[in-house]
């Protein structure tokens, strides 16, 4: 009899929850193919490796982009491998619940459904990722009070009014921590004239990125090719520059936050107030991106204990609870 | 005849009325229990999200992941 299962399909990082037993599986989403014959050579850590280091015939590819599938073949084998991985075979066909973003459209949401079915799976369900975060990160959604989640991933933010175990206020956009990393190899390019790739650019924004100036900024040398040359270059960046270069997805970011407690009702936003808004999210662990969204709607923001794993857990909770909590799943009646 | 007749009559009549009045209270029986489900899958539904509920799946992977 196979275990259900909930899966964090992200954008940066896929986790996996089974029923029973909590998190079995946690690693990037990204999945390397043979070009020429079609074959996955690798999943996860040892994919993410190869990122930017393959030889030609070699793609070493993250499937979903702003929290869509991008490409479904891949995405089909992905989620066969995850299953497999986790002990299904074709003999055990778990029921599944997937996290997806709120604001996926109808095509994407069956691309999602029929992969994972196609997979394996005996049913697939799918659940709104601030939900499934609002229940992973402990907020008391239960009770007739406001609670507001913002759940920063690799491709999309997403915050979201919960009260009486259901979403009251939603906003979503399609901006994440990946284009934080774009933004700084982009500035990088412009302004040095250096090229460098997607993992360099995510280690400075884990090293010296952040939102708001604070005591530990400080400079990184970073090494790329140059441009006019197209000669290995180092070069000295400040925390002050990666700032400038990540403005414009951060802004983007707080001003969806602002969207969302303005369509909040204005009984609840004296809950915010009192009760501060929840971050979770690989991409809300930006250093002073709580600050700067504090700052700027002037309600007390805290971190999630656990902000990387608070959505799969929630589906988890779900799974656990499949018959009480079905009426949370996308496209079911509450 | 006539008396056969009357009292077939009246069984029938009997007959008719009862099963309307069963259909009816069948009805209004059906429709009290669809209003008390509501309320029931939606105490259910609440139940499920309380923190007591969570403590099986959620409390627990956070404090096995402290431990680990």
């Amino acid at each position: 009899m196979a275990r259900d299962l909930a899966i964090d399909l992200g954008t940066a990082n896929t986790l996996v929850y089974m029923k029973g037993k909590g998190i079995v599986l946690n690693e990037p989403s990204v999945i390397a193919v043979n070009r020429q014959s079609g074959e996955v050579l690798a999943t996860g850590h040892d994919a993410w490796d190869m990122i930017g280091r393959t030889p030609s015939y070699i793609v070493a590819v993250r499937p979903l982009r702003g929290g869509a599938i991008t490409d479904f073949d891949i995405t089909e084998r992905m989620i066969r491998l995850l299953l497999q991985r986790v002990g299904v075979s074709r003999f055990t066909r778990p029921k599944v619940v997937i996290c997806v973003p709120s604001a996926i459209t109808e095509v994407e949401r069956r691309a999602v459904t029929d992969a994972t079915r196609r997979a394996g799976a005996s049913d697939a369900q799918l659940i709104e990722q601030p939900m499934a975060a609002a229940i992973g990160a402990n907020l008391p959604i239960d009770e007739p009070v406001g609670n507001m989640v913002i759940d920063i991933g690799g491709g999309t933010t997403e915050t979201a009014v919960i009260s009486l175990g259901g979403v009251v206020a939603l906003e979503a956009i399609r901006v994440g921590s990946f284009d934080i990393d774009a933004a700084i190899q982009s500035y990088v390019r412009r302004e040095h004239g250096v090229a460098i790739g997607e993992r360099t650019a995510e280690e400075i924004k884990i090293q010296i990125g952040s939102a708001e100036p604070g005591p530990q900024d400080r400079s990184a040398d970073i090494r790329g090719r140059d441009l006019v040359t197209g000669l290995p270059k180092t070069v000295r960046l400040t925390a002050e520059e990666v700032r400038f270069a990540i403005d414009e997805p951060v802004a983007a970011m707080v001003l969806s936050v602002k969207r969302c407690l303005a369509k909040a009702p204005p009984e609840l936003a004296q809950d915010f107030l009192a009760r501060g808004m929840y971050l979770v999210g690989g991409g809300g662990m930006l250093r002073g991106l709580a600050a700067r969204i504090e700052r700027e709607t002037e309600v007390p923001v805290k971190m999630s204990p656990q902000p990387l794993e608070a959505v799969v857990l929630g589906a988890g909770h779900c799974i656990e609870n499949y018959q009480a909590l079905r009426g949370m799943f996308m496209g079911t009646s509450r | 005849m006539i008396a056969m007749s009357f009292f077939t009559g009246l069984f029938a009549f009997i007959a008719i009325v009862s099963g309307a009045t069963l259909l009816i209270m069948i009805y209004f029986d059906n429709r009290n229990v669809r209003i008390d489900d509501g309320i029931a899958n939606f105490r259910r539904h609440i139940d499920a999200l309380s923190p007591e509920a969570r403590q099986s799946s959620v409390h627990r992977n956070n404090s096995e992941d402290r431990r680990n």
